[in-house]
């Protein structure tokens, strides 16, 4: 796919949220179903690879861009990262002083609400795909559980999957 | 205490922003407010470079821009601290080596395709980022899991999840149908 047009998909993914993984489920309806050149697969991998490093969130939108179209892919990946956070701009300039009406704040803080339901949405085909037994579905249980509950790095939900899928292999 | 104080007030230049941002953004893991949390430390106690109100207000006009917080935030703070050049070498400084392992690592993922020893450890990460999506669902939820906003949390999710799941709406119509609910049904956080 052209990188140009492969921003302009990611940037209508990222403009129209508010948080990290908010704009995955955007992301899936537009590559993944709707032009059918990421697999649900790739954007698992995506969200481990964003998670896995440190820095920002919505890094996952990075590796999207490799998957579908290489280097110049990562690139648009990154530039529809950073685009809307340049719409602070005009609004520091307009509205600094003025803080924004509560309806506002009310309006945006539902949207990410709302994203939340749709995260768990985009969730359902992955899990049906990632999790093939009792292990993985465990792994994907304890991922949650580990993640949810303490405040450790994700670094170690990486470790410890890719051996306990390892161990699998081995007994197996 | 003079001298320090005027030391104080000097504005950093792009270079050493993208320093800062470059060393916090990149060595903090965990997103958003564990790196906010590192650089409040850093540009209002340490530096001094910003006032606790002068970073209120761009934290709080970063929730507001669309996209990831922290990248609004960081524009914000560079651009009042110098100007065009200071916002993007603070965004940059803390995006791009993270996005460079994030293309090194889907690289490798790609790379070992054929190999059954590295299939069988992603199918093992695989299985565990559909934790981290559900991770990511539970962050945005619970801090209104609180005695006054909870119902509305709960609907208002809960009722993106069976648009989208049962009635199979388009995300973006369910981002905006979210947005209209939450004006006008202010959030009991709002009324105070």
């Amino acid at each position: 796919m052209n990188a140009v047009i492969l921003y302009f998909l990611l940037l209508k993914a990222t403009a129209t949220t508010f948080t990290g993984l908010a704009s995955l489920p955007v992301v899936r309806d537009d590559l993944v179903v709707e032009r059918k050149v990421l697999t649900d697969r790739q954007l698992a991998a995506a969200v481990a690879a964003g998670q896995t490093t440190p820095g920002p969130l919505g890094l996952y939108i990075v590796s999207v861009g490799y998957f579908v179209a290489g280097v110049p892919g990562a690139c648009a990946g990154c530039l529809a990262l950073l685009t809307p956070a340049f719409l602070i701009l005009p609004l520091l300039k307009y509205l600094a002083g003025r803080a924004e009406g509560r309806r506002v704040r009310s309006a945006v803080q539902s949207l990410t609400l709302s994203a939340a339901g749709l995260i768990v949405a985009a969730a359902y085909p992955l899990a049906e795909n990632a999790l093939t037994g009792p292990l993985t579905a465990a792994i994907a249980l304890a991922s949650f559980l580990f993640l949810a509950l303490t405040r450790r790095d994700t670094a170690w939900v990486i470790a410890g999957s890719a051996l306990l899928g390892l161990v699998a292999r081995i007994a197996g | 205490m003079v001298a320090r104080y005027i030391g104080c007030m000097a504005q950093p230049s792009p270079g050493s922003l993208a320093l800062l941002f470059g060393r916090i953004g990149n060595l903090t893991f965990g997103g958003g407010d564990p790196t906010m949390a590192a650089l409040y430390q850093e540009l209002v106690a340490r530096r001094r470079w910003l006032t606790a109100e002068q970073y209120g207000l761009i934290w709080s006009l970063a929730r507001v821009t669309p996209g990831t917080n922290l990248l609004a935030f960081c524009v914000g703070v560079g651009w009042r601290l110098a100007g065009l050049s200071g916002a993007l070498a603070a965004v940059l400084a803390l995006t791009l080596p993270s996005a460079a392992i994030v293309v090194w690592l889907t690289y490798a993922c790609q790379a070992l395709r054929a190999n059954a020893w590295a299939m069988a450890a992603i199918a093992g990460v695989l299985a565990a980022a559909v934790g981290m999506m559900l991770t990511g669902a539970w962050q945005i939820l619970r801090p209104h899991l609180k005695a006054r906003t909870w119902p509305r949390a709960v609907v208002i999710s809960g009722g993106a999840l069976v648009l989208a799941r049962l009635l199979a709406l388009n995300p973006i119509a369910v981002l905006a149908l979210g947005a209209l609910a939450g004006a006008f049904w202010i959030s009991p956080d709002e009324t105070k």
